[in-house]
């Protein structure tokens, strides 16, 4: 088939599968899940088709809109990069709503939420695919829109329906970043199309702008959920749990890294100094919020956070090369961390899309019981989910020959390289991030049951351990390495992941293995099987400090309540005064009167108008006579 | 005493005075109607007072055209008047007060 065909195909297949599941499917719950799994193993053919199939940079774009010179149009384009990330987001996507046929099972809105499912695959298929800055921005948006649409699907639950309003509105804080920096460079370079920037910035005719990668970088900022915007992916959590895999796990939010990758050509030294640090900050901020966390989802929404951290860390490092060793900005040298970033993106994506349905099969076992201190000794009674949790549990901490070994040592490897602090920072992050995650691990599996629940637990059926099993193997063969499935999938992206060779090897896997073995250590013997969590017993004023989460929604609080809502009242209050009292209200009441005093002319009796008209009579001819 | 353009012209202007009081005061729209008439008439006998006094037809020409239209007028408004009395059954002006509301 030919190509475009093919991606047109990926893209109409899940949107069709919505429509039907919106229009006709809401109340068939089993037919709309068929519907949607069905759509979205079609896309994962496609999508193979595609990206084995040897077909890259086909022409595919199509005009859309024009107003005068300006051209919007819909395209596809198509490289290694796009290859990676619709391998990802289909095929871990497919996983996923396999898992949510068992988990979803007796949901009563099922229709609904499959219907949401696949609105969201569109969505992010589109974003994945899209040749230009706009046709990214409409799906960016989409997504958005999908994922207020899933975190809600319980909404009679108020703390879901608060949660999905917070993603919403911080996103669009974000997204206000992203639609400017569109705006500037579409007004700085005359084009948006992503070939088009590629081939002006080889060309040198690129016109260099902090501004414009910064403002992108906004996007990210609330997509990503980094620093300040992080506030609404723990509470998203208030989602299924396989939405949270899907969308707040492996490639929603993803999709700021990936959107700062199609855009790299774009980057500039400081931007990409402050796209670190704020990386940077992320992932130490989510690793110590993590530690407190006692809701499985919520370990793991924070993990994900710190996660995503390392990604926009590693790829503002990438380009420190840059700024250091060469004078003048080349692609090459900045896209060593696009190759860090994207590398890290997929094995994350793997490998914490398989913890999140690892926490679903232990929450559907529990009974819904996510306190992971009311868990404990679910090793015996899930030995799939327990086998496949430890190797996501592994991946993340780095144990040496799983997915995530190899993608954080290249970020570790990029780090110590170009910038000793941010060093120094990811390697603490690495502790606390092992630390927390033995935690999890022990108190949910290890140890004796807890509570009834858990004594109770029981492994789920075929389509709720399949997917795990799948990606439980994804996340150790989905790296480099000599098992590495990376190179194949990525490309020439794979080309572009620092390696480290000769002693710089040597220091780095002695690095990375004692982070791991420190924070797993520290963890393990820290944290005994009981109700109670043994740090807040240690020291609880500590504990309290870390479980503030240092404030921030607190900090957000106070400035909508007492800053912006008085605020707002202030020019509501001028509103109704000035404007709609004074201007509006005020120019009617003009005419009003004016009408009242007119129509009490209006007598309707004959003699009355004879008498106005002699009235009109003598005025006019006393101004004709020139009296006045 | 020899009859000037003063005198016609008084006696148009009070012609013109009774026609219009008539039409203030009266109620019956037949009279008001013929106090209009007065009206008209009174402007045409100026008109004819000034054709003789400048020597020349136009005022004359213009009472023609005068007296055309108001044939043409009373028969339009006599019929108005009749459509009235067979609807309303009357002809006082101030019980035709339907226009306000």
């Amino acid at each position: 088939m030919a190509p475009d065909l093919l991606a047109s195909l990926i893209l109409v297949l899940p949107l069709a599968s919505a429509a039907l599941c919106a229009l006709f499917l809401r109340r068939q719950g089993g037919l709309a899940s068929a519907v949607s799994v069905t759509a979205a193993a079609a896309i994962a053919v496609c999508s193979g088709l595609l990206i084995f199939g040897g077909h890259r940079e086909f022409p595919a774009s199509w005009e859309w809109l024009r107003f005068g010179d300006f051209a919007l149009s819909i395209g596809f384009k198509f490289d290694d990069l796009s290859a990676l990330m619709l391998f990802v987001v289909s095929f871990v996507g497919f996983l996923i709503h396999v898992f949510s046929l068992g988990y979803m099972h007796d949901d009563p809105a099922r229709g609904r939420y499959f219907g949401g499912l696949s609105i969201f695959m569109f969505s992010m298929l589109g974003i994945v695919l899209a040749d230009n800055l706009l046709m990214i921005f409409i799906f960016w948006e989409l997504v958005g829109f999908s994922s207020y649409l899933l975190i809600n699907h319980w909404f009679e639950r108020p703390s879901a329906a608060a949660a999905s309003k917070k993603a919403f509105i911080v996103n669009r804080v974000g997204d206000f970043g992203f639609l400017l920096g569109i705006i500037l460079c579409y007004w700085l370079n005359g084009t948006v199309n992503l070939s088009e920037l590629a081939a002006k910035s080889s060309a040198g005719a690129l016109v260099a702008s902090t501004a414009v990668p910064l403002l992108l970088f906004c996007g990210a900022l609330g997509k990503s959920a980094q620093m300040p915007l992080h506030v609404w992916l723990p509470d998203a959590m208030e989602g299924p749990t396989p939405v949270s895999a899907l969308i707040h796990a492996a490639t929603m939010v993803a999709a700021g890294i990936y959107m700062l990758c199609r855009v790299h050509v774009l980057m500039v030294p400081d931007a990409l100094t402050a796209i670190m640090w704020v990386g940077t900050i992320t992932a130490l901020y989510a690793a110590i919020c993590a530690i407190t966390q006692r809701d499985i989802k919520k370990v793991l929404a924070y993990s994900t956070l710190s996660q995503l951290g390392y990604m926009v860390a590693a790829f503002g490092l990438g380009s420190l090369a840059v700024e250091h060793n060469v004078t003048t900005p080349g692609a090459a040298a900045l896209a060593a961390g696009v190759g860090a970033a994207m590398f890290h993106l997929t094995t994350h994506a793997f490998f914490k899309a398989l913890l999140f349905l690892g926490s679903g099969s232990v929450i559907h076992g529990c009974h819904h019981e996510q306190d992971i201190f009311k868990m404990g000794g679910l090793a015996k009674k899930m030995p799939v989910t327990f086998a496949c949790f430890t190797i996501g549990v592994l991946a993340i901490i780095g144990m040496p020959g799983l997915a995530g070994f190899f993608s954080k040592d290249a970020i570790l490897y990029l780090a110590m390289e170009n910038n000793t602090s941010v060093f120094a920072v990811l390697t603490i992050t690495a502790v606390l991030t092992s630390f927390y995650m033995v935690r999890m691990w022990k108190l949910t599996f290890l140890g004796a049951p807890r509570t009834e629940s858990s004594e109770h637990a029981h492994e789920g059926g075929f389509t709720l351990w399949a997917p795990l099993v799948v990606l439980a193997i994804l996340s150790i063969v989905g790296a480099t390495g000599p098992l590495g499935l990376f190179p194949k999938l990525a490309g020439s992206v794979a080309t572009l992941i620092p390696v480290a060779h000769g002693s710089a090897h040597t220091t780095i896997l002695l690095v990375s293995l004692a982070v791991m073995l420190t924070g797993a250590a520290g963890a393990w013997f820290f944290y005994r099987s009981s109700e109670n969590d043994a740090l807040e017993q240690a020291s609880p004023g500590f504990f309290r400090v870390l479980a503030s989460k240092l404030w921030i929604d607190e900090a957000y609080g106070y400035y909508v309540a007492k800053i912006q809502q008085p605020f707002a009242r202030a020019l509501s209050f001028v509103e109704q005064i000035a404007l709609a009292g004074f201007i509006i209200r005020g120019l009617a009441g003009v005419a009003g009167v004016i009408g009242i005093g007119a129509r009490t002319l209006h007598i309707g009796n004959v003699h009355v108008y004879v008498y106005w008209f002699l009235i009109g009579v003598v005025l006019f001819w006393s101004y004709a006579m020139g009296l006045f | 005493m020899t009859v000037g353009l003063d005198q016609y012209l008084f006696l148009s202007a009070l012609l013109f005075a009774i026609g219009f009081f008539g039409v203030l005061a009266r109620r019956n729209a037949i009279v008001i109607f013929m106090s209009l008439e007065l009206m008209l008439m009174a402007s045409t006998l100026a008109l004819v007072a000034f054709s003789r006094f400048n020597g020349t037809y136009s005022g004359n020409v213009f009472v023609f055209f005068i007296l055309a239209i108001a044939a043409a007028e009373v028969a339009v408004g006599l019929a108005i008047i009749v459509a009235l009395f067979r609807h309303r059954k009357t002809v006082m002006v101030d019980e035709l007060n339907a226009l306000k509301n």
